[in-house]
Parts: structure tokens; sequence; C-alpha cells
């Protein structure tokens, strides 16, 4: 018996082992594919929970965030409108379009009375400005390029629950690696009259 | 310090706790974009859900591609963050998608509402119940999860009996 299993020509499995030895091969490739999906599904945890950075592109916040290469430090504890406040810059999905995400900067929290456009009425020489208070549970959001941003003005105020983040920082390497690649401080605007 | 079996006891259970951590982000990422469990607590969506009073369902959550348009039709129970608290979560049945002209009920200040591109309005089972009457229609982007069956109590284990009223304008006239 030991003589035929022991055969270099003998492809049978031998029947005195009860199950056949896995091949190196896929015991490494088995070990592979399972630690690049647990580092995917953690990479992916940390970039939903806790901190992402990712490029910003468009031209509705510029001279806050340049239009394209500019990557923005977004920390994610922020999310559901958890503890922002009025001139912070988030992240949000498009109410309009879910499957967008906008970066734009809150102007109005709830309970605040807002202007609907300011720039509306004077263009036409006449005033007829809108006002309205924004609802529990909603802020409302603008671009801070005003004259090239859709944001509030079109789909009025957004739920908090759509906010995903709060950018804290933007890196733009645009700039050279002297200036850090444009590393600088995304800072709360506001301004208490 | 240690002898020879205790010490490979410890590598043992150390290398077995290090394994079921690594597993925690793959079962999170499962749980988020996959399917899940929801609990549904509540007297708005009585008699489908919570029929009796102080008890709370169990549904199978079906989480994958939900913000897709085709994903989210007529009469689907969804679950869905509120609009005015983003910590909680409402399950509604969705009544009308972008496009369709609802015809309201009490709290909305209009007659006739017409859905937004990416909206939903949801309406609990129960009139009495705080739904797109109250706070309008909803963005898509709050959908947490699509309910498709009732997990526990066993008795009523399976598909989600219908309920609900029609709203929609352009279905309403088969009826007049």
């Amino acid at each position: 018996m030991s003589v035929i299993s022991k055969s270099p020509f003998n492809n049978y499995p031998d029947p005195t082992q009860t199950a056949p030895p896995m091949s190196e091969t896929l015991i490494y490739m088995r070990t592979l594919a399972s630690w690049i999906l647990k580092t995917g599904c953690a990479i992916h945890y940390v970039h939903s929970n806790v901190y992402e950075l990712k490029e910003s592109r468009g031209e509705s916040m510029l001279t806050t965030l340049n239009t394209s290469f500019d990557y923005v430090h977004t920390l994610k504890t922020y999310q559901n409108g958890n503890g922002v406040k009025n001139g912070d810059v988030i992240v949000a999905l498009k109410p309009i379009d879910p499957h967008q995400r906008v970066c734009k900067r809150i102007t109005g929290m709830p309970g605040d009375v807002i202007i609907i456009d300011p720039s509306n009425g004077s263009t036409h020489g006449r005033f007829e400005s809108k006002y309205m208070v924004v609802p529990e549970g909603h802020c409302w959001v603008t671009g801070d390029n005003l004259s090239h941003s859709l944001d509030s003005r079109s789909y009025s105020v957004i739920p908090l629950g759509l906010i995903k983040g709060k950018i804290v920082a933007a890196n733009d390497f645009n700039g050279s690696w002297r200036s850090l690649w444009g590393f600088r401080w995304i800072e709360n605007a506001f301004v208490k009259e | 310090m240690f002898s020879g079996a205790s010490a490979e006891l410890l590598r043992k259970s150390l290398r077995r706790s290090w394994l079921f951590i690594t597993w925690i982000p793959v079962v999170y990422t499962f749980n988020e974009h996959v399917c899940y469990i929801g609990k549904i607590e509540g007297s708005s969506m009585r008699p489908t859900f919570n029929p009796a009073v102080n008890s709370s369902d169990y549904v199978l959550l079906w989480k994958w591609n939900i913000r897709d348009p085709e994903n989210l039709n007529y009469n689907d129970v969804v679950l869905l963050k509120s609009p005015m608290n983003p910590q909680k979560v409402f399950a509604k049945r969705i009544k009308g998608v972008q496009g369709d002209v609802i015809m309201t009920r009490y709290p909305y200040p209009r007659e006739k509402c017409t859905v937004p591109t990416s909206h939903l309005w949801v309406e609990g089972d129960n009139i009495h119940s705080i739904d797109s009457n109250t706070f309008g229609p909803i963005s898509t982007g709050l959908v947490v999860g699509k309910a498709t069956r009732i997990i526990y109590p066993f008795s009523r284990w399976g598909e989600i009996p219908e309920g609900g009223r029609e709203c929609r304008l352009s279905r309403l006239s088969e009826y007049a």
C-alpha cells in the first residue's frame, strides 16, 4: 500500500488520508483575499466615520477651495450635522441628486431668518427680498462663490441628516511642495454683527 | 513566567481575538451597504407593523443601491432619517416618487404637491402619523434602507402587507 501511494506516477487520492491537504498557493490566495477584504472594509469604516481626504471640484467654493486638484480634509464625526455651526464648511449629499456630494458653507441654522436671495431684488432696481425661517433640523447652505453656485437659493434648506462631514483643512496640489502643497486650515467665516 | 501549555493557550486566545477584531469592519460594511435588521417602534405604521400596543417588530433592511430611483418604488416601506432630527429614524411607506402630484392631507399647507427630483412622498399606514404631510417630500439621501420582510415576531414572518391610501392625482382619477 505504502509503495503505491508514494509513487510519483500515482494521481489517485490516498485512501488512508481523510482530507486532501490544501495546496500552498490556494491557502496563500485565500489569506491574501481575506486580508484585502478586511483592509478595504477597515478603510471604508474610517472614511465613513472618522476622516476622509478627497478631491473637491467645481467653482462654487472659489476663493476658499480651488476648482480642481484641491483635496479637502473632512472630519466625519460631524455627520448628521452633529455639532456644526453657522459659518462651517460642510460636505453634504445634494438633495436633488443624492449620488453627488456638494461642499458648501452653512449660512443659516434652525430658527435663523434668511433673506432668500440678497442679490435678487437689487439687480432689477426693486427690492422684493423674500424671507424664511430655517425649520427645525435643517440648515441653509450657500457656496462662497455666490454668482456660480447651486445651493439653498435653488433647492431651499437641506436636512441635517444629509450632512456627511465638516471640512477642517485643505491641500491645494496646484501649489508647490514648499508651501506644504498649499495646506491651509479652513476656518469658520461667521462674523457676528 | 508561563509554563509551555498556558503560554500556548494565551497565544491562541490572542490570535483568536485579533482575528475576531479584524472581521468587525467587514461586518460593519456589509450591514451598512447590503442588509441589516431594523427594529420598528411606535404606532405610525399600525396595523402593518406593531399591531399590538407596546410591541416592536424586526424587519430585514435591504440597503444595496438604495439611493437608485428604480429601487424605491410606490408602496415600498423605507426607513429614513427624520428631517427634523437626524438621530431619529422613521419607518414610512412610499406614496409618491419623483414627478407624482400628490393630494395632501391635513397639516400640509397646500392641497396639491409635486414631488421634486430624487424626492419621495412618504406616509405612515396609520392616519395618526408624522409624515410628508407634516414635513413635505423628503430627499432619497435620507433613506437608510428598504424593509423587505418581517422577521420577528415569527407569527407574522414573511412579506410586508400592503397598506395606506392612494394619493397620487394621476391614479385618483381612476376612482372618480
